[in-house]
């Protein structure tokens, strides 16, 4: 088929303005991270005259970030982990008819998709775990990462259609040989889910690192701070120290940045997987 | 037949699957439906406290109690936000999907880009918009003076504050939508094209007629995605204006009366309930509408 010239130079420039409107205010972050506060206040958007790099230091200990960040790998590491191997130990059976109603089952964990927000009870229940346990419940490292790993969501509904695509006759092999049920999951099956599972370890682990609201509502104290809420309380400390709090975005985001340039490939595979599953 | 022997054993995976089962009732399905139930009582955040049934006392109070004004208010903002994103957002998405399609060179890199503000989550991106809008020292107040001679509050503007939140929800998730339809503009087979263009068919009517009937469940994925999305969230709200100059939606009274509100549970599970009832609506009638256009080919 002919292709219009002129319509193919709209086309890039359409895309050209686009990537600005992307583009720009990333750039905007790091040009004025680098600036001294002064001189951001004489030129906030002119290039850098002097470039300071103090100013990452003074964020990374102002901000007490490093504390916040191990509590984001912390939440982030354990939580996916946590959710893939659940939704393994659910997604198998179902997939493969080994327990009663397995398509009731695989309905009813399809509901939770379209619950009913179920934020207030939720907030009371972790209230009143914490009260009964010490450990666990709101405020609680360990109370958030059980509230965030699910066997129910999207990794579950991919990981179903994707182990009934694994021959079933494998099954049987692996069980004429006597190997039991768990060691079948984990050193047989698991290694052939390799391209799925790093498919949901993506969606997961963005979802968990991004949290904005859980804790906001399920981790007040300044301990159990992920990085996300540690952001917002530099912003809440440093109003409108702009040169500061943009440090602060880019110590946040580089880790994200470069992880987004490597994983990119499966990223865009993993989102796409998940929004037409769902 | 089950391959991992016999007795006993048969009941290891049942065993096992208890674990994800007991974490969805507790922690989703449960306080799912008990939101419902609470929805008809006067329970509070006080534990061991007495629990009645008042009957649709509470789903009155979400219309019609004292701060009804600014009920309805949020009620007004999240049908504009939900309905400005959900076309805004799919059209933009659906012009760019279009556009990347044609084989553009460093098309991949363009996909990247636009769907990076998803990886950058919502603490990020509120930031550099924050940075950017900023009223004394932002560059688009700049660009505003010089275009316009005008300046503009933008986040702690009564009148625009709204505004500017859809803009960067769409901005967030246009990226999004566009992966999706892009998905479905590479099923289209080709050679569909090149009959039409025997045919004698413009550009638009091969859009129309060809590209748009067969990108339909595109069409209905992301459109169910936009209107769930588009009534549910509030972490965009909560990370920009905090509610403040007239920004709160539903989705953010639910949260904000459980959260930092009275002790009363009743009238926000009232609310939650009342916000699935307008989800359902919406997404039924999209679903119906968007059906129809399917076609298979």
């Amino acid at each position: 088929m002919k292709k219009s010239k002129s319509f193919t130079i709209l086309s890039y420039a359409v895309i050209f303005v686009l990537l600005i409107l992307y583009i720009a205010p990333l750039i905007l972050v790091l040009n004025v991270s680098l600036k001294s506060y002064p001189e951001y206040l004489m030129n906030p958007i002119g290039l850098v005259k002097e470039i300071q790099w103090s100013n990452y230091v003074d964020a990374w200990t102002e901000g007490n970030f490093a504390n916040y960040f191990i509590n984001s790998m912390i939440y982030t590491v354990v939580a996916t982990v946590l959710t893939i191997i659940v939704s393994v130990l659910g997604a198998f059976p179902v997939a493969r008819g080994y327990v009663k109603w397995s398509g009731f089952i695989y309905l009813f964990f399809l509901l939770s998709q379209f619950l009913p927000n179920p934020m207030v009870s939720q907030y009371k229940l972790m209230l009143s775990l914490r009260e009964n346990l010490d450990f666990f419940g709101y405020d609680t490292k360990l109370g958030y990462i059980i509230l965030k790993t699910s066997g129910t969501g999207v990794v579950f509904m991919l990981f179903v259609g994707y182990i009934k695509s694994i021959s079933r006759d494998l099954d049987e092999a692996a069980g004429m040989d006597g190997s039991g049920y768990m060691r079948y999951l984990f050193q047989m099956i698991m290694p052939l889910m390799k391209p799925v599972i790093a498919t949901g370890v993506i969606l997961t682990a963005i979802g968990i690192w991004n949290d904005f609201v859980g804790p906001i509502m399920y981790l007040p104290s300044k301990v159990n701070y992920p990085i996300t809420f540690g952001l917002k309380e530099f912003k809440g400390q440093y109003g409108n120290n702009w040169p500061l709090l943009a440090c602060g975005i880019t110590l946040v985001a580089a880790p994200l940045m470069v992880l987004y340039s490597f994983i990119q490939k499966y990223l865009v595979d993993g989102a796409l997987a998940g929004a037409v599953k769902s | 037949m089950y391959p991992f022997g016999k007795g006993m054993a048969r009941y290891v995976p049942l065993l096992l699957l208890l674990i994800p089962f007991a974490l969805y009732v507790v922690f989703y399905f449960g306080p799912s439906v008990l939101t419902v139930i609470y929805s008809f009582t006067d329970v509070k955040n006080i534990p061991g406290s007495p629990v009645k049934f008042v009957g649709l006392d509470n789903y009155y109070d979400v219309f019609f109690s004292g701060n009804s004004g600014e009920r309805w208010r949020s009620i007004t903002n999240t049908l504009i936000f939900m309905v400005v994103v959900t076309i805004v957002q799919n059209g933009a998405a659906l012009f760019i999907a279009v556009l990347i399609n044609q084989r553009l060179r460093g098309d991949n890199f363009y996909r990247a880009v636009f769907f990076m503000p998803v990886v950058l989550g919502v603490s990020v991106v509120s930031l550099i918009w924050g940075m950017m809008f900023d009223p004394l020292s932002g560059p688009v107040n700049m660009l505003y003076e010089w275009l316009f001679g005008y300046k503009d509050m933008f986040f702690a503007s009564f009148t625009h504050a709204f505004g500017y939140i859809i803009f960067v929800q769409i901005w967030m998730y246009m990226g999004y939508s566009m992966l999706i339809f892009l998905s479905g503009l590479q099923s289209v087979p080709k050679d569909l094209y090149e009959a039409g263009y025997i045919d004698g068919t413009t550009k638009w009517q091969s859009f129309r007629h060809i590209t748009f009937p067969l990108i339909a469940s595109s069409f209905t994925v992301n459109m169910l995605l936009s209107i769930i999305g588009a009534m549910s969230t509030f972490d965009i709200i909560l990370a920009t204006t905090d509610g403040r100059f007239n920004t709160r939606t539903m989705a953010y009274d639910v949260y904000k009366e459980t959260f930092r509100g009275s002790l009363e549970m009743g009238l926000p599970s009232a609310l939650s309930v009342v916000q699935f009832l307008m989800i359902l609506v919406f997404v039924v009638v999209a679903v119906k509408q968007m059906r129809k256009r399917e076609v298979e080919y």
